[in-house]
């Protein structure tokens, strides 16, 4: 391999691990303040790439794009909580514990057939966002990238950005931890825990939906992608150590970066030694790189 | 402020609270005072509506709380700090105060800020540790923490859920003496407690609870003097 290309397999990782982290960061924030995830956040990414390639297949210029699918996603994040999880949690113990994984999971079935019916079973590729062509290409320090990828990774650090100043800076924020730590004490000083629990699900599926829109153009989208996107943020996570952001982001790079030399050596299975590689780091590291006990660093 | 008026509480199938009535008014301090068990708690959490009476009706400022969510009761004024503290750990001293003022309609950044200044006075250590994370402050200062995030709000009812609880007595002491002092100044606090003969010191009035029921209840200080009568009650 020549330094070259050990750098254009490191962007394009970079640029795939961004696009996970965004995608883990929405398991992350609902697991923090619920316990609960979504199952289908890997299906989400799906509709929101598929969203964004229907719009702008159209003609939808690419920033009202970007933003009709946030209002979508915001809207089946919101559907999502209220017919998936707060039903679950009226029954209280009459529902199983883990109840919330067929439901979420279930809601990502219904997800994929609806998206089959509308754009059919063929893999499709978004067209590029932020340059006029697929392959156009920058130079930076000698090094050929893709300006596509630049422009991703870019934009996911930004989101990844707003999302810590979110969790760190915001009241808002400063509710998800008290939700997190106790809800009913978090009531009684006055938080809207319901109000605080739709929105954490509003926030999972707006991280998937950037994730698909910023997808789109790297990877072939068609209706039934979401569940290695699902079991690959579940992995980030899990690196992560699920409770801590920072992990999260450090997890995210890392199996990105895995993934596109892996792909490199074994085009075949390359898929696969990432998640043979968490599996192994999980056996000796259970709670993952960083782990639980430091979910408040910040 | 409030009024209980022959509640009954029940979890699940099991009866916790039976015909239990009480009144608190501005200005005075009420004590609950029971054995472990006795449905102490679950009095508290009634009055925040975090559990629902199978009947009887409590009203607050006069109007009936039925149906209220328990994060309205706290920001129209009826604050109920909980048991063992409950301050997220996670953020500093000067969030958890700011947390729950934050959300109560006309609390603006001065009337907060001035707030903050009220609350260092009464708890110098909070000024000097504000920026120190809630989870690394001792039980005493917690618990100082605590009653200051709910007098951040602004409350017109104040409920405490056994305060004491892992306390060293002299921190214990400082904490009663706030309450009543700010029963003096004119709040009304309801004061739940298991340690029954510092909770009678400190209080106007109590009301010994005994496996659900108020078996007892008049002037603090005349409780106090039934000495015999305390003891058989709370073992």
């Amino acid at each position: 391999m020549t330094l070259l290309n050990f750098f254009q397999l490191l962007v394009s990782g970079i640029a795939m691990g961004a696009i996970y982290t965004l995608t883990a960061k929405g398991l992350f924030i609902t697991h923090l303040a619920t316990h609960r995830l979504n199952f289908g956040q890997g299906d989400f990414l799906m509709v929101g790439a598929f969203a964004s390639i229907g719009m702008l297949t159209a003609g939808v210029p690419a920033p009202l794009a970007v933003l009709g699918v946030l209002v979508i996603m915001g809207v089946l994040g919101y559907l999502l909580e209220r017919f998936a999880i707060r039903p679950l949690d009226r029954l209280g113990d009459r529902a199983g514990a883990y109840s919330w994984v067929l439901t979420t999971a279930g809601s990502a079935l219904i997800l994929q057939n609806i998206v089959e019916l509308g754009f059919g079973k063929s893999a499709q590729y978004a067209p590029p966002l932020f340059s006029k062509t697929r392959d156009n290409v920058i130079n930076i320090f000698g090094v050929g990238i893709f300006f596509e990828e630049a422009a991703i990774i870019i934009t996911a650090f930004v989101v990844v950005g707003a999302f810590y100043w979110f969790l760190f800076g915001s009241r808002w924020g400063k509710a998800v931890y008290a939700v997190a730590f106790n809800p009913e004490a978090a009531s009684l000083f006055g938080i809207d825990v319901r109000g605080v629990v739709v929105l954490v699900f509003v926030l999972a599926a707006l991280m998937a939906g950037i994730s698909g829109v910023l997808v789109g153009p790297l990877v072939s989208v068609h209706p039934h992608m979401g569940l290695i996107f699902t079991i690959k943020a579940l992995a980030v996570a899990a690196v992560g150590g699920f409770t801590n952001p920072v992990g999260i982001l450090v997890g995210g790079l890392l199996f990105g970066g895995a993934e596109a030399f892996s792909n490199y050596w074994d085009s075949a299975f390359g898929d696969l030694y990432p998640l043979l590689f968490v599996m192994a780091l999980l056996a000796v590291r259970p709670s993952g790189l960083f782990g639980e006990r430091r979910a408040d660093v910040r | 402020m409030i009024e209980v008026d022959h509640i009954d509480v029940a979890i699940g199938p099991v009866g916790i609270l039976h015909d239990v009535s009480l009144r608190l008014t501005q200005g005075r301090l009420v004590t609950v005072i029971g054995a472990n068990g006795a449905g102490k708690t679950t009095l508290l959490r009634t009055l925040s509506n975090i559990v629902t009476p199978r009947s009887g009706a409590i009203r607050f400022g006069g109007k009936p709380t039925a149906g209220i969510k328990p994060h309205l009761l706290a920001r129209a004024g009826l604050v109920h700090v909980p048991q063992g503290r409950q301050i997220v750990p996670g953020l500093t001293v000067r969030d958890n105060l700011v947390i729950g003022a934050d959300r109560v309609a006309g609390l603006d950044a001065d009337t907060i800020a001035q707030g903050l200044e009220r609350e260092f006075a009464r708890f110098p250590v909070l000024k000097e540790r504000q920026h120190i994370l809630g989870g690394n402050l001792s039980g005493g200062e917690q618990q100082m923490l605590a009653v200051s995030r709910a007098l951040m709000m602004r409350p017109k009812v104040l409920l405490l859920d056994e305060p004491s609880l892992g306390l060293a007595p002299q921190v214990v002491t400082t904490i009663l003496k706030a309450l009543r002092s700010l029963a003096d100044d004119g709040l009304a606090v309801l004061l739940v407690e298991q340690l029954a003969l510092l909770a009678l010191d400190t209080a106007d009035e109590a009301h010994v609870l005994q496996r659900g029921r108020v078996a007892l209840s008049g002037p603090a200080h005349d409780l106090r003097r039934d000495r015999a009568v305390i003891e058989s009650y709370l073992g």
